[in-house]
């Protein structure tokens, strides 16, 4: 009621005064509207702005990771560093123990070698003057030379009071026409005697050595004298090569063959009798 | 006690003494020497072993009619055989295997060769 009171009526107002009312009216309807567009303007971009820091709070919080993840890489990278060093280190002691193992196992095979050929030397010495009979002593050379040496034929020469032949008192694989007497220094074995120089061929043909041409011819010794002559024509057929053991197959029985037939002769020519005790006493050694 | 039972069967004193000599070395391993083929199977009567050794030629009854002998017996007919021999020809070797041997070695024999042998058909380590 106050306000009809205090505004004239339409009709009766000042043009100039509504067209000043309408101005107002409008900048202030433009005021507010501009007002309202800046506030929203303001509002999006302070949204915006919670936007971008919420991304790049996140995108901190990725790098923040990532970060620990670097680190956790650098940290395994070392350790794999490390454990690669360990590795090494280890393959390195694993190749020096496998290398000593291999060197042992070389040496204990060696060792073993060596005991088999000991023990297979042990019993030949032994077996060759286990008997005082002219056969049991060839049968146990016949045995060493079988069973210890792989001969096939061979034969023992002895030198013959007359002409001073070698004659060949005890062989085996080999005809009797096959095995004839030999004059010293005629032939291998004939050389073999006169020299004192024993013969053992180095080539994988002694399977299929002949009389002239033998495996092998070893002078038969009693102390320094030789007295005969033990030759070895062929070997079985698996035994294409003398080896290091053979050797001193045939230097013991060079050195004691004979003197085991010599004894076993002795004792078989005096009937079996063997020397009295005071027979030794009478020699006053 | 001993774990295993081996006969050796060889004519030859020598060479059994060497074949003792070298399976000795094999633990637990008790050996019985026997000097020919009927000894061995005398033996074999007697006993349970679980290998054998056996040589070819021997008087009396060689190591093949042994052979064959063992592979009917009841007790050994599985029992692990090796032939030890001068006999080195494939036929040898052949026959032999083909009436029941597990292992031909031929004479002169290496003892590593027949422990190694040994080793391997008692399956010891």
């Amino acid at each position: 009621m106050t306000e009809r009171k205090s505004r004239p009526p339409k009709s009766r107002r000042d043009p100039a005064a509504t067209s000043l009312d309408h101005e107002r009216d409008a900048f202030i309807q433009t005021f507010i509207r501009k007002g309202v567009r800046l506030t929203q303007e303001l509002v999006r971009e302070n949204e915006d702005l919670r936007r971008r820091l919420s991304e790049a709070e996140s995108e901190n919080a990725q790098l923040k990771i990532h970060l620990r993840r670097d680190d956790a890489v650098r940290e395994l990278l070392s350790t794999i560093e490390k454990l690669e060093q360990e590795k090494s280190a280890l393959l390195s002691r694993f190749r020096e123990v496998e290398a000593r193992s291999n060197a042992f196992e070389e040496t204990y095979s060696e060792v073993e070698a060596e005991l088999s050929n000991l023990a297979s030397l042990y019993v030949a010495a032994r077996q060759i003057h286990a008997t005082v009979t002219v056969p049991g002593v060839m049968r146990h050379l016949k045995e060493i030379l079988e069973q210890l040496v792989g001969a096939r034929a061979y034969a023992v020469y002895l030198r013959s009071e007359r002409g001073g032949d070698l004659v060949p008192v005890f062989h085996q694989g080999m005809s009797d026409r096959d095995v004839r007497n030999v004059r010293p220094g005629e032939g291998v074995i004939g050389e073999a005697f006169a020299n004192g120089t024993g013969y053992v061929s180095e080539d994988d043909t002694i399977t299929e050595g002949t009389f002239e041409a033998p495996a092998a011819a070893i002078p038969l010794r009693i102390d320094d004298r030789v007295v005969g002559v033990l030759a070895v024509f062929q070997t079985f057929e698996q035994k294409r090569r003398f080896m290091s053991v053979d050797f001193e197959f045939f230097k013991l029985l060079g050195g004691q063959a004979a003197a085991a037939l010599a004894a076993a002769g002795l004792l078989a020519a005096a009937d079996g009798k063997l020397p009295s005790a005071e027979f030794y006493v009478e020699l006053g050694i | 006690m001993a774990d295993y039972a081996c006969l050796i069967i060889e004519d030859s004193p020598m060479m059994r003494q060497l074949l003792v000599f070298a399976l000795a070395r094999i633990r637990n391993l008790r050996v019985t020497e026997a000097d020919d083929g009927v000894d061995g199977l005398r033996k074999l009567a007697g006993a349970r072993f679980d290998i054998i050794v056996t040589d070819i030629n021997m008087p009396i009854m060689d190591g093949l009619k042994l052979i064959r002998r063992v592979r009917t017996d009841p007790v050994h007919k599985e029992t692990p055989i090796i032939v030890i021999t001068t006999e080195g020809a494939e036929e040898d070797r052949h026959r032999a295997l083909q009436l029941g041997a597990n292992a031909y070695i031929t004479k002169p024999i290496q003892a590593p060769q027949v422990i190694a042998k040994v080793k391997e058909l008692l399956r010891i380590s």
